[in-house]
């Protein structure tokens, strides 16, 4: 990596604790609400700069497992699709909860229902 | 921009005899396809809404959904009296006027305020009782309404979902989950389609009315019990099946105080699966509409973000046991 510090992550870090702290109470609360879900955006961002790239890899394995030569969320979406895979394979439900739990680990990780899987 | 309302507002409330200077107008959150403000005549607060030109692909016109509201006000549900509704020429286009009823919508809010905590208690129930109502309006003069069994609205749902090329493996289970299924064979009914807090005005009593009739369309009433306890609706509170609040058990005994219908539960909860892959396929059409559309949107592009949420959700009901 060529650039400085702060990194990716430390910037968006600086610029939602100045959101969070300095900002969102100052504003009307219609502006505070949309300002909130800026800020969630950011954390967003942050979670997947954290750690996208193994949930990627993670990803990619377990559709491997399941399809051999492809790796994609498209193809194992088209092999449900066309019926390649079958409803009822306890191998196909555990890999969707698995990808769904690391999508919601980035997209939001305090989802009631993803809260109660993990525990 | 104010004024103008304000003077196009004046006119369509003379055309139905009320007059007076509109003293105060303020914009309301009101659906995605929707601008909606109130505003005072004299003592009197009303409620305009108005097509936002932003329409989603599933919303009907304004002047339609005047029409079916005062159906359902006629059949005696709660819901807010509609007073006048544009005839096109005006400059508001395509929009109508209705009496203002107090209360809450903010869902938050009527969850977790102690000043709604008997409101709570009953909420279910009557919940229940106005859905029988929507769900027994004739059908007879509904001819603009979409109607759809439900196999023939999983095929526009799975339309829908296609245009956005976006692979959603969970999307395409869940659709072919659902296709499997043996839908329970009901007459059709009016349904309400976003039946949910948000979309409910309470008071300290109750249920005071229910608005945004922009989903509305024709097909199997259990939709809208089943939408009704998605999980997305429950706003944290999982353990409370209905919006976060109640039993079933008490919305369905509520349904029974008006309507012969039996309601299996199962069947529920093949209509909550379908909810929950329903607000994943509006989601996307939100989400679209800020990456495709001429207006930045952060609140819309953050919504693409919370597909996942739906997705988990069907997997919970479908393969893990979850209610």
């Amino acid at each position: 990596m060529i650039f400085d510090r702060p990194t990716a992550y430390e910037l968006l870090d600086a610029v939602s604790i100045f959101l969070e702290g300095k900002i969102k109470n100052e504003l009307p609360k219609h502006l505070g609400f949309n300002l909130q879900i800026a800020i969630n955006v950011i954390n967003i961002v942050k979670r997947e700069i954290k750690s996208g790239k193994e949930i990627d890899e993670t990803s990619s394995k377990l559709i491997s497992d399941l399809l051999e030569d492809e790796d994609t969320m498209k193809s194992l979406a088209e092999s449900i699709k066309n019926k390649t895979l079958d409803l009822e394979d306890k191998n196909l439900q555990s890999a969707l909860l698995e990808i769904t739990k690391m999508k919601l680990s980035v997209d939001n990780p305090k989802y009631s229902t993803y809260k109660e899987l993990i525990k | 921009m104010s004024e103008e309302l304000k003077e196009s507002i004046g006119e369509l409330l003379l055309a139905e005899n009320i007059d007076g200077e509109i003293t105060e107008i303020i914009p309301l959150t009101g659906g995605a396809s929707a601008e909606t403000y109130k505003f005072k005549v004299k003592q009197d607060w009303f409620v305009l809404r108005k097509g936002s030109g932003n329409t989603s692909p599933l919303a009907i016109l304004k002047k339609d959904e005047a029409f079916i509201q005062n159906e359902v006000f006629n059949q005696g549900a709660p819901v807010a009296e509609i007073v006048a509704v544009s005839n096109g020429n005006s400059k508001l286009t395509d929009a109508y006027i209705m009496k203002l009823v107090e209360g809450e919508s903010i869902a938050r809010k009527v969850l977790r305020d102690e000043k709604f905590s008997q409101a709570r208690k009953v909420l279910a129930y009557e919940c229940g009782q106005a859905l029988a109502k929507i769900h027994s309006v004739s059908l007879d003069s509904l001819t603009k309404v979409p109607r759809n069994d439900p196999y023939e609205s999983l095929e526009n749902l799975y339309l829908t979902y296609q245009q956005f090329k976006q692979s959603l493996p969970v999307f395409e289970y869940t659709f072919r989950w659902l296709k499997k299924q043996k839908f329970q064979e009901i007459e059709p009914t009016l349904v309400h389609g976003d039946f949910r807090l948000g979309n409910l005005i309470v008071n300290e009593e109750g249920l005071a009315a229910v608005i945004d009739w922009e989903l509305v369309n024709i097909g199997n009433p259990i939709q809208d019990i089943g939408w009704m306890c998605v999980n997305s609706w429950r706003f944290g509170i999982t353990e409370k099946i209905v919006g976060g609040f109640g039993d079933l058990e008490d919305l369905l005994q509520g349904y029974s105080s008006v309507s012969n219908l039996i309601i299996d539960q199962q069947e529920v909860k093949k209509w909550q699966v379908f909810g929950s892959l329903r607000w994943g396929v509006i989601c996307l059409i939100q989400t679209y509409s800020h990456l495709n559309g001429p207006t930045n949107s952060v609140e819309r592009a953050a919504i693409g973000r919370r597909v996942s949420e739906t997705e988990i959700d069907m997997i919970n009901l479908m393969f893990l046991g979850g209610k």
